[in-house]
């Protein structure tokens, strides 16, 4: 039964939608635009803006550690983004099936990592990767293998970051997960058994395909969200060893910091929207390749 | 039909997706700022000198206004930033303003101390309001770009001309630009002092009397003094810590920094900058350094907790040693860092500090600049007072004080604070003011050396990447000291 909309529903329709336009305008529009404008500008703070131009375009993308920068976030959110969601998805079959009170205690415990602060996570891995006296390399004495130095070797920086990135990341993943497979009719997986379909049958053909826009979701929030990661960084390497965990956002801090002028940072804000716009773009055009399903 | 549906959506989830990644990109950009971590550049490479202990104490409560007395309408009220130091520093500034806001009623200061990793964040915002304090700390490598750009007003015409013939020469230097004076100094700190243990040399069978002068001896010591749980050497291992606390030792190896005097290319490709590469490259791979460091350079902790036979570090190190590592105290000898031949008169470090600075668009210049001079470059005793709290960790840039020290009691018999005072500050040099691009370049070339890149690839790369900075930023006679 659908009710065609009448003139008489416009009045509270856009009387509800007008807070968020609002502040969307103020926090979000308005800045936008302003600073798409300033990033043509050698922009102080005590003296005249100068117009450059795209000057400030082409020193963010002839500096290689710009790219580096993204390339580096890419690989972050790369090893982050499945990793969290396979993980996430199959402790989310386990929940499902749990008794409901034990459910609560397991859900409530892998909520906790979600609302710790990055700053808090990323102090806590600092001492657990702490070259003498760390829990990892502690682990690694009982193997009698040597120390490592997980946050200053080049190979084990990044994924050493990774880390902390998915404990943070996995217990809104896991329920956001669980809420799209309680969503999935237990009817279909009782057709599905009348007809004979294994686990894995049920799997690949029921729970995957309806759980299509959740992890879609789940995909597009992560990478954008991965690939803005700085505070893990900051905190644990500062970026190094050389410049192996410079994600595109520390990029633009530290120069935002350093700089004299702000109009290098600004530009590489808007290079780092468009590489996060076309990465959803992507992704959306990969998985809605086939029409959407509505569970 | 199916074709244009899915269209429609395509366009509409393409929208969705671009607000989404707008929100986000914007949410993440102007985000959280904290951190435990001093930032890297050279003004805050140097808050993390001033105050090791405070990058990590650093949290909300530590912003607290000193005034509370309610003024009169009439009386001008002025704001004044300064990085959060130690909490005796801090407890220092908090003194003096109550005193000058009590000794007069025409103007009340207004202290508030910003934690240093969030310094420059709130600095540009309230710069980019138009409400930046009238007067703040600002670090001698900062001075230059920030008068260049009219971020502080020269003092020339608001301080007293004595005031600035009380300063030591080399100092003096690093608060002037073109001629003129834009900055008033607070302290002197060479970045680096070689603090060593003295029961671990006599247990590896080395004269702790004789601590190294060269680096070759160095090397030779640090290695001999390595055992299981100690380390033989701590000094600087990554870009950030390295970019400015190596550039005493740049000095001392090469004689210059990595710019030609006009900024017109890099000057590294030379046997002195070889021979650096070489010595942290030496360093790392000997096995008598950590392979991760224990703690960053500013911080003396891995050395105070016993696990470094010797540790590079910068004169505030004395006042960490001496409130956190007590029972250490007795056992720890101090001595000018080695110097490539072991020609002592070398520079070896560099001498970092804290300056106050009038705000370029400051309302009440006199008035800021009065209390500049009340503060800074009045009676020497409450720079004494300051020097004392600061347990002789930090240097004066005034003769007058340091003339006035000599008949204090506590100062006259600090053995560390001459040693200090007399074999490094007079040989060690100004930071450069070259942009932080140019100082990352050349250290993350040392480091690249230490990770195992060849020292003349290193340098090559890091050559290369200089001169492509000063040629992509027109840096070549910009040198405001030119």
């Amino acid at each position: 039964m659908r009710k065609t909309p009448t003139k008489r529903d416009n009045g509270p329709a856009y009387l509800l939608l007008a807070p968020i336009l609002i502040l969307l305008t103020i926090f979000v529009v308005i800045p936008f635009f302003y600073a798409l404008v300033v990033s043509f500008y050698d922009w102080s703070f005590y003296q005249e803006s100068a117009f450059v131009g795209v000057r400030n375009y082409y020193l963010v993308l002839t500096d290689d550690l710009f790219l580096e920068s993204v390339w580096t976030g890419l690989k972050f959110a790369l090893m982050v983004v499945p990793a969290m969601l396979i993980l996430a998805f199959l402790f989310a079959n386990v929940v499902k099936n749990l008794s409901p009170r034990f459910s609560g205690f397991v859900k409530t415990s892998i909520y906790i990592p979600t609302i710790i602060s990055g700053i808090v996570a990323s102090v806590i891995f600092v001492f657990i990767y702490d070259y003498t006296a760390g829990l990892a390399n502690y682990i690694l004495g009982w193997f009698g293998m040597e120390p490592k130095a997980w946050l200053a070797e080049v190979g084990t920086a990044l994924p050493s970051i990774a880390v902390p990135a998915v404990w943070l990341g996995f217990g809104l993943t896991a329920l956001i997960m669980l809420s799209g497979l309680h969503d999935i009719p237990e009817s279909y997986y009782e057709a599905a058994a009348l007809e004979g379909a294994g686990t894995w049958a049920k799997m690949r053909h029921i729970t995957i395909p309806l759980m299509r826009n959740v992890i879609l979701y789940l995909l597009v929030t992560g990478f954008t969200a991965q690939i803005s990661q700085f505070e893990l960084s900051l905190v644990m390497t500062n970026g190094g060893p050389l410049s192996e965990t410079v994600t595109p956002n520390l990029y633009i801090l530290n120069h935002f910091r350093n700089d004299v002028m702000v109009g290098n940072s600004i530009a590489a804000s808007l290079l780092l929207f468009v590489v996060l716009g076309s990465i959803s773009a992507v992704i959306f055009r990969v998985l809605n390749s086939e029409k959407a399903v509505d569970g | 039909m199916h074709a244009k549906k899915g269209k429609k959506l395509q366009s509409l989830t393409a929208m969705s997706s671009a607000l989404l990644t707008l929100s986000l990109a914007v949410t993440a950009c102007g985000g959280s700022n904290g951190s435990g971590e001093a930032s890297p550049s050279a003004s805050a490479s140097s808050s993390a000198a001033a105050s090791p202990s405070a990058s990590a104490s650093a949290s909300p409560s530590a912003s607290a206004s000193a005034s509370e007395s309610a003024a009169p309408a009439e009386k001008v009220k002025i704001d004044f930033w300064t990085q959060k130091f130690e909490d005796t520093t801090d407890a220092w500034f908090k003194k003096y303003v109550d005193a000058y806001n009590k000794s007069q009623s025409n103007v009340e200061i207004k202290l508030t101390i910003v934690p240093g990793d969030a310094w420059d964040q709130k600095m540009k915002a309230a710069q980019a309001a138009g409400k930046a304090p009238e007067i703040r700390t600002i670090s001698y490598g900062n001075i230059a770009n920030a008068a260049k750009t009219g971020q502080i007003l020269p003092l020339d015409d608001l301080m007293a001309p004595a005031v600035f013939d009380d300063l030591y020469d080399n100092v003096k230097e690093f608060v002037n630009v073109g001629g003129k004076y834009y900055a008033y100094p607070k302290l002197v700190e060479p970045s680096s002092v070689m603090f060593y243990r003295k029961d671990l040399f006599e247990a590896a069978g080395l004269d702790p009397e004789k601590p190294p002068t060269t680096w070759a001896e160095l090397l030779e010591d640090a290695k001999a003094l390595t055992k299981k749980g100690v380390f033989g050497l701590s000094i600087a291992q990554n870009a950030p810590d390295l970019g400015w606390s190596s550039w005493g030792l740049q000095y001392n190896a090469a004689g210059h920094l990595a710019l030609t005097d006009d900024w017109s290319k890099a000057d590294i490709n030379n046997d002195g900058y070889k021979a650096l590469y070489k010595f942290y490259q030496d360093a790392y791979q000997s096995g008598a350094m950590p392979k991760q460091q224990l703690a960053p350079y500013a911080d003396i902790k891995g050395f105070g907790e016993g696990k470094v036979a010797i540790q590079i570090c910068g004169s505030w190190a004395i006042g960490q040693l001496r409130n956190s590592y007590k029972n250490l105290i007795d056992k720890v000898g101090i001595a000018p860092m080695a110097s490539i031949d072991g020609d002592q008169t070398k520079p070896t470090a560099t001498l970092g500090g804290w300056t106050l600075a009038v705000d370029g668009k400051a309302g009440h210049p006199q008035q800021a600049a009065d209390f500049i001079s009340y503060l800074l470059a009045g009676d020497p005793q409450i720079m004494i007072d300051f020097f004392k709290s600061a347990q002789f960790s930090k240097f004066s840039p005034r003769k007058s004080v340091d003339e006035a020290m000599k008949t204090d009691p506590d100062a006259s018999k600090d053995t560390w604070r001459a040693l200090i005072a007399e074999k490094i500050i007079p040989y060690a040099k100004a930071e450069p003011l070259y942009p932080w691009d140019v100082a990352l370049a050349v250290s993350t070339g040392i480091e690249s050396a230490m990770k195992g890149t060849s020292v003349d690839k290193a340098i090559a790369k890091a050559e290369k990447d200089v001169n492509d900075f000063i040629a992509k930023n027109k840096l070549a006679g910009t040198n405001p000291r030119a």
